[in-house]
């Protein structure tokens, strides 16, 4: 299995690589991570750079073809498993991280303890409305604290204001979209806001800081180690 | 868009959204929602046809036809009829605000009578734009309103909506008193039966259609083949928009006003419009037709802008003229061009989907939004900061080196 971790968490947030991979050794789970992992094109097709996207899924396509692909952010995840198969025809392996977390607990690979604290999920759009994935997340948060549900959840989960390439050229709108969803957040009784996306977590974490506000804001594979360490 | 416009706004639509929660998620909805999206997509199908069914038969009913190709040949035929009026009535339409009707009568020194309340309270505001299809003031709170109309009107008025009504009323019914045309729009059209369906709820559009001359503007988009298909497009319409089952008033004009009561003879112009003239407008929906036919599916409920993340801290900034939101963004590529598309926001979308998903048509508007901006970036339309990353990736494989 090639781990995938993805630009953002490759450059910005290590520490859900870490996460991720310490899960994966307890696991048990044999993995490689590429020497020269690229972009997965999604932020080209966005904003569209076809022409662009094309040579770049071109180049990843290569390294990837023919092995399960394990991925952590939501955005690689659609692109790698919609836009591939679309656009260049190639139908890819590839598992989101909360998907392989579920099944590690289903099939009692892990075995995490229940922490003292009650979280709430926020759906990534490429995650939930691209590709429906709404209940791996929340079963793993259920089994390891309790989840509690904001306004706004799964088909209708209100968008964090990253995408789209929207972040890069207007940040204060997406920043100003993410202190809306963390309104959301704290108007339940959860201490930490979970994601799935690392676009969706950056853009969190900076609106946070922005209204220094001191909601945390965790990827699942984080709060899942946490779990696991205690 | 003012924070306290946005307040405003997000207020309003919070309110409808929980009224029409439950509307919504009935069963006899969701049948006439899939009854509407074969309506829609077979007419959509034969659009060609339509028109020119549609021409044969309003003009067989006595009706004034006219083909506009865009939005010069529409007002130039508007200008025909209105021509020597002082003043002109009119009920609310997105596509009168769509060939800018009201810049061009003032150009031409008729004073236009926005007669719908929220129409006519955005009319005084200072950049006259609406925030909702069929709300136009949703984004103005109850001072502010009631701050415009002491300024326009020069009376006293208090904050209160029912005042504020008696007042606005009373203005609009003197100044209808000077006026000869109406000029409305239409929610739906019949093709076959050579009819147009208008859905309102002040009772407004009866007024403006009863005066001596009836304009109907209205984009090919809104054909349909008979009046039970557009009955049931303006129903589904009115329950998206409103949060109600049905509106106040429906009113089918099929001709103008006539009778043939003494001995079999045809008069015309016993109370109503002695003549009704239908300008047809094309105005880039060919075009959309052959390039994003999804686009036409839209029936105009505003739905999409209730719910956008983006609509809720832009407003009608995002978007063009009275076609709001992203689904507007992608009609002003084929109602203007590609720049004016890049400005009413192809970029500030964040593809979410959330839209489509409360979309009675389910238009596709964030793959429509990708596809125009693939279009965009190949005519060298773009923003800089993207063509910057863009080019990161493309040469070391990461948005951030």
């Amino acid at each position: 299995m090639i781990y995938f971790r993805g630009c953002v968490v490759r450059e910005k947030i290590p520490r859900i690589e870490m996460a991720t991979k310490q899960i994966l050794g307890k696991a048990n789970i044999g993995y490689r991570i590429l020497d020269n992992e690229e972009c997965c094109g999604s932020f080209l097709l966005r904003t569209g750079f076809t022409d662009e996207a094309r040579e770049v899924m071109a180049k990843t396509v290569e390294k990837l073809e023919g092995e399960q692909i394990l991925v952590s952010c939501a955005g690689c995840y659609n692109t790698l498993k919609n836009d591939y198969k679309e656009i260049l025809g190639v139908e890819l392996d590839v598992i989101h991280t909360s998907q392989l977390f579920k099944k590690f607990l289903k099939e009692g690979m892990l075995s995490p303890k229940n922490l003292p604290v009650t979280v709430c999920y926020h759906d990534p759009c490429h995650l939930g409305r691209r590709c429906s994935e709404y209940g791996a997340p929340r079963t793993v948060l259920k089994q390891i604290a309790e989840l509690v549900e904001m306004e706004n959840i799964r088909e209708n989960s209100r968008c964090c204001g990253s995408g789209g390439g929207v972040k890069s050229v207007y940040p204060e709108l997406a920043n100003n979209l993410a202190g809306k969803r963390l309104d959301d957040a704290l108007r339940t009784p959860a201490d930490i806001l979970v994601t799935t996306c690392s676009f969706c977590l950056i853009n969190f974490q900076e609106a946070r800081n922005r209204s220094e506000g001191t909601l945390p804001v965790l990827d699942l594979s984080e709060i899942l180690l946490w779990a696991l360490s205690e | 868009m003012k924070e306290s416009e946005i307040q405003a706004m997000n207020r309003s639509f919070q309110i409808l959204n929980d009224r029409r929660k439950e509307l919504l998620d009935n069963k006899q909805t969701s049948k006439l929602k899939e009854r509407v999206k074969k309506i829609r997509k077979h007419s959509i199908e034969y659009l060609d046809q339509l028109v020119d069914i549609a021409v044969n038969n309003l003009s067989r009913n006595g009706m004034e036809v006219v083909y506009a190709n865009n939005s010069e040949e529409a007002l130039k035929a508007i200008y025909e009829v209105v021509k020597d009026e002082k003043f002109v009535a009119k009920s609310k339409s997105n596509t009168a605000s769509e060939i800018r009707l009201g810049d061009f009568l003032k150009g031409e020194d008729i004073e236009l009578i926005e007669t719908d309340l929220g129409d006519r309270i955005v009319q005084f505001t200072h950049n006259k734009k609406s925030s909702h299809p069929i709300g136009p003031a949703a984004h103005l709170n109850i001072k502010e309103i009631a701050r415009i109309i002491r300024e326009e009107l020069n009376q006293p008025v208090k904050d209160d909506p029912q005042e504020i009504l008696e007042i606005v009323r009373r203005d609009v019914l003197e100044g209808l008193t000077n006026c000869r045309v109406g000029i409305t729009g239409a929610n739906s059209v019949a093709a076959q039966d050579g009819s147009l369906v208008m859905v309102h709820n002040e009772g407004n559009i009866s007024l403006v259609s009863m005066l001596d001359t009836h304009i109907v503007v209205v984009g090919v988009d809104k054909l349909v083949e008979t009046i039970e298909d557009a009955v049931s497009v303006v129903k589904l319409e009115t329950i998206y928009a409103t949060g109600k089952k049905v509106p106040a008033y429906m009113n089918v004009v099929s001709s103008p006003s006539k009778t043939a009561d003494i001995e079999q003879v045809l008069l015309m112009g016993m109370y109503g419009a002695r003549r009704v003239v239908v300008i047809l407008l094309d105005n880039g929906r060919s075009q959309a037709l052959k390039d994003c036919e999804e686009s036409l599916l839209c029936i105009g409920c505003g739905s999409c802008i209730v719910t956008c993340p983006i609509y809720s801290v832009v407003g009608y900034d995002f978007g063009y003229e009275r076609h709001l939101g992203g689904r507007g963004v992608v009609f002003s590529r084929y109602l203007r061009d590609k720049e004016i598309c890049f400005k009413s926001g192809l970029y500030t979308c964040t593809l979410c989907g959330q839209c489509s998903l409360d979309c009675p048509m389910e238009i596709p508007t964030n793959q429509l939004i990708e596809e125009l901006r693939r279009e965009s970036v190949k005519s060298g339309i773009l923003k800089d900061e993207h063509e910057e990353i863009a080019r990161k990736i493309v040469r070391k494989g990461s948005p951030f080196f």
